[in-house]
């Protein structure tokens, strides 16, 4: 919402289904060339590394059997350090030996396999999911307002009464809709994937709904905003004279501290109760009870890279929406004398836009790596089911959540910056949605050294 | 969002930063966060500072997490999210859940009755010690 009033044809929003269509194709292609092409390729690696690491194995418990036959014939000649069961025993053993090494060279190899066909698949099954999402919040929410009937056009009075809008009703009853066929729709899904699951019709039919009226809310709110209207103004204690955005911004980032700070708090009341491997180090108990995330994180500069590429990728993505902000707010702006980056910041507008554009990509990046980084967890056995993994899940996968809603707002934002534009009347939008992604990344600075490298 | 110049003891030493290299206060502040980040996963792996024999022990890793933290999250809070600069009241705002994320933290979070000792007795309110003894 803005400061300003624009007068925008509904049709403008057939731009976001074509648009839709583009993230969809990208969104397939991304799928069919990282998890159908390179991953089917991983797989058959996996496959091979596989059948290697059993023959290895066969093998190496051949040897060993061989060895303990050598060993028990020369123990029962009296074990003496010459002759020919001497010898034999001597090269039994050290073909056991070579063997065994052979097997664990094959098993650190099908689990590289492993972790390479997971990265590569999830990756791509990732970027699908991500995009198919993108395209249904464009397509049909800019569908709907596509076929609403243009409004009659402001005359350049920019002191129209606010009026009320129906938008966040329309969110919260699709969000309640979709909350309460969740659990049909998760066993649905589960059937539909061929798991021992019964489908139940109703609850996916339910969710469904409350999808579809969640993304027409938030359409609503998106047409809403397009066009603008006055900034509303606190006129009581304590935001007096405040715009009622940035206030009502600021007391939502309020409930959120106290969402990351009651898993925390859990975190910290499990954690002081086990006996982990940096308990251990720091000799505060012997043996280990409890193995968490960050004990298979932090060991290897290759398991702790996706979230340190993510920590710096947020970090980035903070600068770049503030430089969005100071473009849009930059009434003396002017190109970089940069070829590079002229080209790419050719105007102010265009600027806003890539820079909202970059700021996606690294998200997208973020919850790719974020996907990547738990297949890689699971595989190793660190799943949901035990106290450690609970937490860890639960908050990095809330903290998760948190980026991908960022990055459906600033879907929006971008068409806008593309359509009507970001000026420095209506770059509050661009200040008031930063003060979300900021906190966003303010929780990742908390979680990333508590869940990854403590 | 203010364009004005920050002063203050730490917010005034970032102004100067960016003054002595001719770029804004993001600007240094996204230099800070991004060091930052390098030093505390550096700090978590190198067992010893690099270059010297001298161990890093597992409570100075954990004093230079919470202090990066500190660091980050202020240049986060006060120059990205402009509470330095903006009207105070907005700063109090942030502040007020402070005091309940505290005393969850202190209240639930260091009050495992399982908890390794250690913990000073300040911070472990609400221990039921005749459990660990049963």
């Amino acid at each position: 919402m803005s400061g300003s009033l624009h007068d925008v044809k509904n049709s403008i929003w057939m731009r976001t289904v074509v648009i839709a269509v583009g993230l969809l194709v990208v969104g397939v292609l991304a799928y069919g060339v990282m998890a159908g092409g390179i991953g089917s390729m991983m797989h058959q690696d996996w496959d091979d590394a596989n059948e290697e690491y059993e023959a290895a194995k066969n093998a190496a418990d051949l040897a060993l059997e061989e060895f303990k036959f050598a060993e028990s014939r020369w123990e029962n000649n009296g074990s003496q350090e010459e002759g020919a069961l001497y010898e034999e025993y001597l090269e039994s053993k050290a073909a056991s030996d070579e063997a065994t090494q052979v097997a664990d060279d094959a098993h650190h190899h099908q689990v590289d396999a492993h972790l390479s066909y997971l990265t590569w698949s999830t990756a791509g099954k990732t970027i699908m999911v991500m995009f198919i999402v993108y395209a249904a919040f464009y397509g049909v929410a800019g569908f709907f307002n596509s076929i609403k009937p243009d409004e009659e056009e402001h005359h350049g009075d920019d002191h129209e009464e606010h009026h009320g809008s129906a938008s966040p009703i329309m969110m919260a009853g699709g969000i309640l809709f979709f909350m309460m066929g969740f659990p049909g729709f998760v066993t649905t899904c589960k059937a539909w994937l061929g798991l021992d699951y019964d489908a139940d019709l109703s609850g996916f039919a339910l969710s469904g709904f409350g999808t579809i009226l969640l993304i027409m809310g938030i359409g609503n709110w998106w047409n809403e905003d397009l066009k603008g209207h006055p900034e509303q103004v606190a006129t009581s204690h304590p935001f007096e004279g405040q715009d009622i955005r940035k206030a009502g911004m600021w007391i939502f980032l309020i409930s959120e501290m106290m969402v990351f700070a009651s898993f925390f708090s859990s975190y910290l009341r499990m954690r002081t109760g086990w006996c982990t491997q940096w308990a251990v180090d720091a000799g505060k108990c012997s043996d280990v009870d409890t193995t968490t995330a960050s004990d298979l994180l932090r060991g290897d500069i290759m398991t702790l890279l996706p979230g340190a590429i993510n920590t710096f990728a947020l970090i980035i993505s903070s600068y770049t929406i503030v430089l969005a902000l100071k473009t849009a707010k930059n009434v003396n702006w002017e190109p970089s004398k940069n070829a590079l980056l002229a080209k790419l910041f050719p105007s102010r507008k265009k600027a806003v836009r890539n820079y909202l554009l970059i700021t996606i990509a690294l998200g997208s990046l973020f919850i790719v790596l974020k996907l990547v980084e738990w297949s890689h967890l699971i595989a190793e056995g660190f799943t949901i089911d035990s106290q450690a993994g609970s937490i860890f899940y639960v908050a990095t996968g809330a903290h998760g959540l948190h980026v991908f809603i960022g990055l459906l707002v600033m879907l929006f934002m971008v068409f806008k910056a593309d359509t009507v534009g970001y000026d420095e009347n209506n770059g509050r939008g661009i200040e008031y949605f930063g003060l979300y992604w900021h906190f966003v990344d303010l929780a990742w600075v908390a979680i990333f050294p508590a869940f990854y490298l403590y | 969002m203010s364009e004005e110049k920050y002063t203050g003891l730490i917010a005034g030493l970032f102004q100067k930063m960016a003054d002595m290299i001719g770029k804004d206060v993001y600007y240094v502040n996204f230099l800070i966060l991004m060091f930052f980040t390098l030093f505390e996963v550096a700090a978590v792996f190198f067992d010893t500072i690099p270059g010297t024999d001298i161990v890093i022990t597992r409570g100075a890793v954990w004093a230079v997490l919470i202090i990066v933290g500190i660091i980050k999250g202020y240049g986060i809070a006060a120059f990205f999210m402009h509470l330095k600069g903006d009207p105070f009241i907005y700063t109090r705002t942030a502040l007020f859940p402070v005091l309940f994320v505290v005393l969850m933290i202190w209240g639930i979070g260091l009050s495992n009755p399982d908890g390794i000792d250690g913990l000073p007795s300040w911070c472990t309110p609400n221990w039921d010690y005749s459990y660990v003894t049963e």
